[in-house]
């Protein structure tokens, strides 16, 4: 089978009572399965562990800038930007979009009553060629490489794994995108598809079309570095820069978007109350969706020059990015008001992760200030004297909005691992575990960003751009800010050990809830072919139309439970329908 | 008299058809080329960018002694119109169930994307433009332009060549095109991008 091949091509497995974890580690899962389910497991648990490793470079590098006495791990300040550097690849490209990617892999499919995902051995492919060049790009950093490294060898080998790692996360996301567009289940049109699975859609369009413009970058970085244009470390400062069209607001809301798409699932299943407005909160995700890419665009637009609002579109994009985060959550939180509300990690972390990325939205208006009074005091002779220091354009400002929205995306991370769970392992996560994973994310996100906007006001430079010589009286704020960082870094672990955890064995095999979309019909962890017959649905939540039967049968250990509404009312005929043995066949291309 | 036998529409024997198989591959494609038109758009702006501010200082783009000819680069778009027609030419065969002239077509275009990669290599050697120094013009960027859509080009051939194998192993007939609709997709966006680097690079210096 190739690899623009569909199909899982092992055989539906017989259902013998067995854990069905033991399933997962199998070595043919590791190594030679299409099944996207395995797929899935592999970048979630990679992820985890780059975004883990991401936090704690981070971590350092905030301490060191803090200029603590007696803490001094780096040599130098060119150190301190590669270990920073190193800190923000890995966070964003090793972490949260790998692990949103990986589960998108995992849920998509299942969600749209798909036996498999599009071009599954891609998929696969794009999993080891990250992972390689994820290892790559760490190496680089070690050996001296990266912007501001001293060994151009290494230099031009962190942009190469860089780029690589980003063309990787580009193949994947086609494969999601294209199993969205063309393998749903009949009867299922984009409008009623899932408000996750639209929004891992919107959210692989733009990573489609924005990312690659990075590799071109990168590639540049790579013939500039490579052919003496870029001789100095100073002159290599440009390098950072590379990264910012997609890491710098509005462009960096892209990652917000499976963060709400995840928030609103949760929120409809453990409310036990679905999202009324579906399209509009899918209108709402696209919205964004095209903001965070027009800001991508605009963003390289003005790549090589100081950032600058002073951008009628520019300006326009940062006042109304809050709008569509806004409009998710209130049409998402009439549920909360009207459904029965169960404090779960899901539902918490999704929450949080909507809320962080709403404050980033809202924080980031901040910056048209200056650009809007220089208009009105240009074209209307408004006479309006601001203080220069709402110029907070290359401050550090930016860093604490990337701070919280990096932070929402480990708050989604945590919502949707800890949402499907159990169908990804077929055990339970540990729920207080999340609890206190989303408790550390939400105050990590908060001490990590606020302290750095307050930064963006009180200092012009960023470390960066005094090689690591801070001024005096932001020392303490950077501090906090690295406290910040720390906690994140603590619920990126708890969310590994969550991860661990689960796909060790450990948890309970009955699943904790159920849901009313696709993914909730089958068993946990699926079938190879996830779906004893193709499913029909009607409407977007088809588990609660009437007459909707898969001809599924459940069995084993993992057997789908009722909702805890429903548990008390199951009947005979339900558990009679449990006694038997499932006959599930590996489905054909829907 | 004339014996008049009723039977039904659809006989209930018959199952029900299958449903057709989603074109994956076409959408695919089209994703994945769309990736690759964002990627040429972004080394393209920085290219236009880089020219106008190095202009704008009253430099000369190209260094001395650089000529780039319009011969070859004109002759490069030529025959990657041809090939297009060559690709159409392709599915249109397959299209009609018509084998021989399916691989023809492919071979004929397979050849002119060669034609392409060899014209390119000669246009490089005769330009004569130094990618290591100082010169204010950074021709890695030209040779980024220029080597990314030699990639994408051969990543074009490539495709077009497995769907022809596969079409000779009997996969792709005239109910069934979906490869070799893919790749003649695939291969248009290509030679769009070679117009839009023809234009940008060979045609406005």
């Amino acid at each position: 089978m190739a690899m623009t091949d569909t199909r899982s091509e092992a055989a539906a497995p017989v259902d013998d009572g067995a854990a069905p974890v033991a399933d997962s580690a199998a070595i043919t899962d590791v190594f030679g399965n299409g099944d996207h389910k395995a797929i899935g497991r592999l970048w979630i648990v990679s992820a985890a562990l780059f975004l883990l490793g991401g936090l704690v470079a981070n971590v350092v590098a905030g301490f060191e800038q803090s200029n603590l006495d007696g803490f001094e791990i780096t040599k130098d300040g060119d150190q301190l930007v590669q270990l920073w550097s190193l800190g923000r690849d890995l966070v964003m490209f090793g972490g949260i979009v790998p692990l949103l990617v990986g589960i998108a892999i995992y849920v998509t499919p299942l969600q749209i009553g798909a036996s498999a995902l599009a071009f599954s051995r891609g998929a696969a492919t794009a999993f080891w060629i990250w992972l390689v060049a994820t290892g790559i790009l760490v190496l680089a950093y070690i050996m001296n490489g990266g912007p501001r490294g001293g060994r151009t060898d290494y230099v031009v080998l962190w942009a190469l794994a860089l780029a690589v790692m980003i063309g990787a996360i580009v193949w994947a996301l086609i494969c999601v995108a294209t199993t969205i567009l063309g393998a749903r289940t009949a009867g299922m049109s984009l409008d009623k598809a899932p408000v996750s699975t639209w929004s891992f859609f919107t959210f692989a369009i733009v990573g489609i079309l924005a990312l690659p413009i990075v590799m071109g970058e990168l590639l540049l970085a790579y013939l500039d570095v490579r052919y003496g244009y870029l001789p100095t470390d100073a002159s290599r400062d440009t390098l950072l820069s590379v990264l910012d069209s997609v890491s710098i607001a509005p462009a960096i809301y892209w990652i917000g978007i499976p963060v709400l798409g995840i928030a609103v699932e949760a929120i409809s299943v453990h409310t036990g109350k679905s999202v009324r407005f579906h399209r509009s909160v899918m209108a709402a995700l696209g919205i964004l969706a095209v903001y965070s890419f027009a800001g991508d665009f605009l963003s390289f637009a003005g790549r090589g020059r100081p950032i600058s609002f002073d951008n009628g579109a520019y300006v326009v994009l940062i006042l109304l990015s809050a709008i569509p985060v806004l409009s998710v959550l209130g049409l998402a939180g009439e549920s909360l008001k009207t459904g029965s509300v169960k404090v779960r990690t899901p539902l918490v972390a999704g929450m949080a992760g909507g809320v962080l990325l709403l404050a980033a939205t809202g924080a980031s208006v901040l910056t048209a200030v200056a650009p809007i009074v220089g208009f009105l005091n240009t074209n209307f002779d408004a006479n309006i004297n601001l203080d220069s220091a709402w110029n907070l354009a290359g401050t550090s400002f930016h860093e604490g909005i990337r701070g919280l929205v990096i932070a929402a995306g480990v708050l989604g991370a945590i919502a949707g691992v800890n949402h499907w769970g159990h169908k990804i392992w077929g055990r339970s996560v540990e729920d207080r575990l999340g609890l206190l994973a989303t408790l550390a994310a939400v105050g990590g996100g908060l001490v990590w960003g606020i302290p750095l906007i307050i930064n963006g006001f009180l200092s012009p430079d960023t470390f960066i751009a005094t090689g690591g010589v801070i001024e005096d009286g932001v020392e303490v704020l950077n501090l906090v800010s690295a406290i910040g960082t720390a906690l994140l870094a603590g619920a990126a672990a708890l969310l590994l050990l969550q991860v661990l955890g689960a796909a060790g064995g450990r948890g309970s095999s009955v699943e904790p809830w159920t849901g009313n979309t696709l993914e909730w019909a089958t068993t946990s962890p699926p079938p190879i072919g996830n779906f004893a017959t193709a499913p029909f649905v009607s409407s977007a939540t088809p588990l609660d139309d009437e007459g909707f039967d898969l001809g599924l049968v459940r069995t084993g250990t993992s057997a789908p439970v009722a909702s805890e509404a429903d548990a008390s009312d199951a009947d005979d005929s339900g558990a009679e329908a449990a006694a038997e043995p499932a006959e599930v066949t590996a489905g054909g291309d829907a | 008299m004339t014996d008049i036998t009723v039977y039904d529409v659809i006989p209930e024997r018959v199952a029900a058809p299958t449903p057709t198989r989603p074109r994956l591959l076409v959408i695919g494609t089209m994703l994945a080329s769309a990736a690759v038109a964002m990627g040429m758009a972004g080394l393209l702006g920085i290219y236009l960018e880089t020219r106008a501010d190095v202009m704008a200082e009253g430099q000369r783009w190209l260094p001395d002694g650089v000529n780039i000819p319009l011969t070859q680069p004109n002759m490069m778009a030529m025959t990657l119109l041809l090939s297009v027609f060559a690709m159409v030419w392709a599915v249109g065969s397959i299209k009609a169930d018509d084998r021989p002239n399916t691989y023809i077509a492919l071979g004929l275009a397979l050849m002119f994307g060669i034609a392409y990669i060899s014209q390119t290599a000669y246009l490089l050697t005769i330009m004569e433009m130094p990618i290591r120094g100082d010169v204010l013009e950074r021709p890695p960027l030209l040779y980024a332009l220029i080597g990314t859509h030699l990639v994408v080009m051969i990543a074009a051939m490539l495709y077009a060549a497995a769907m022809g194998i596969r079409t000779l192993g009997g996969e792709y007939n005239s109910k069934d095109v979906e490869g070799l609709y893919g790749a003649a997709s695939f291969w248009t966006v290509a030679v769009v991008l070679y117009l839009a680097v023809w234009y940008a690079i060979y045609i406005t210096k």
